[in-house]
């Protein structure tokens, strides 16, 4: 009788290996996360409206409790908000955007507007919420 | 003289190889371009915007939640009752800057409320994370 031939084994299975590999990448794409997000440095508000200032310098956005928007009185709209307000700015260096946020805004239209009043080139930009604003 | 064929050696089914060289490939991608982050508790939609600040500091992360109501670490309470609570929180944890995660429906008052209270408490750098748009 012939022996049977003895077959050779792999120095070292790679079973295991692949276990563990698997493993560690479903671990990966579970706790990975690759949500960006971008961070916006905002002046902390004033404590009323008394206490922001008053006169021809300023420009008021108003956020409306329904969603609406007004620059300097006139309605907007959030695409057309950032446009509007560079024009009410104009070319003055002097001039302080003020954004009143009514009862019912939201943090995105308060966003928005913190944004276009970054870009539309005024000197100082404040924040303050009211309760109703006057129609 | 008889000759005998040469047995062929017998594949195996599949190739492990390639395999586990994808994998390696995929399990390396993950390591390095996600970034791990501890989980909250809370769900938060961020509001879309077009700055970014690009402010890499790590700050003290206060959630706002879409009903206005303010999470400090574990502890949730409304801005407009509880202010003093905000100005300890502040104070135990010795923040300078802080970052406001806020849902985008969530209501200005209570971010601006937030935003308040945070100035009263000391706090030197206010920072509204978004996400970017589009």
């Amino acid at each position: 009788m012939f022996e049977e031939p003895i077959r050779k084994r792999n120095l070292f299975s790679l079973t295991p290996l692949i276990d563990v590999v698997f493993q560690l990448l479903i671990f990966f794409m579970l706790t990975t996360s690759f949500l960006q997000s971008q961070t916006l440095t905002v002046v902390t508000p004033a404590e009323s409206k008394t206490q922001l200032p008053e006169d021809s310098r300023v420009v008021e956005i108003w956020l409306m409790g329904n969603g609406s928007m007004k620059v300097a009185g006139k309605p907007t709209s959030p695409e057309t908000l950032s446009d509007d307000l560079k024009q009410a700015v104009g070319t003055r260096k002097d001039i302080t955007v003020t954004i009143l946020a009514e009862n019912g805004s939201k943090t995105q239209a308060l966003i928005q507007a913190i944004e276009a009043a970054r870009g539309s080139g005024a000197a100082s930009v404040g924040t303050a919420r009211v309760e109703k604003l006057e129609r | 003289m008889i000759e005998f064929d040469e047995p062929t050696p017998r594949r195996p089914f599949e190739t492990m190889v390639p395999l586990i060289n994808v994998v390696f490939l995929l399990l390396i991608f993950f390591l390095l371009a996600g970034t791990m982050q501890p989980g909250e508790d809370v769900d938060v939609t961020l509001p879309s915007g077009q700055v970014d600040d690009r402010d890499t500091q790590q700050p003290l992360t206060i959630i706002v939640e879409k009903d206005g109501f303010v999470w400090l670490g574990k502890s949730v309470v409304d801005p407009a009752l509880s202010g003093y609570r905000i100005g300890d929180y502040i104070k135990t944890s010795n923040a300078v800057a802080v970052a406001i995660k806020s849902d985008a429906q969530a209501p200005a008052e209570s971010v601006l409320r937030l935003m308040e209270e945070l100035r009263k408490a000391g706090v030197k750098q206010v920072t509204i994370l978004t996400e970017p748009a589009g």
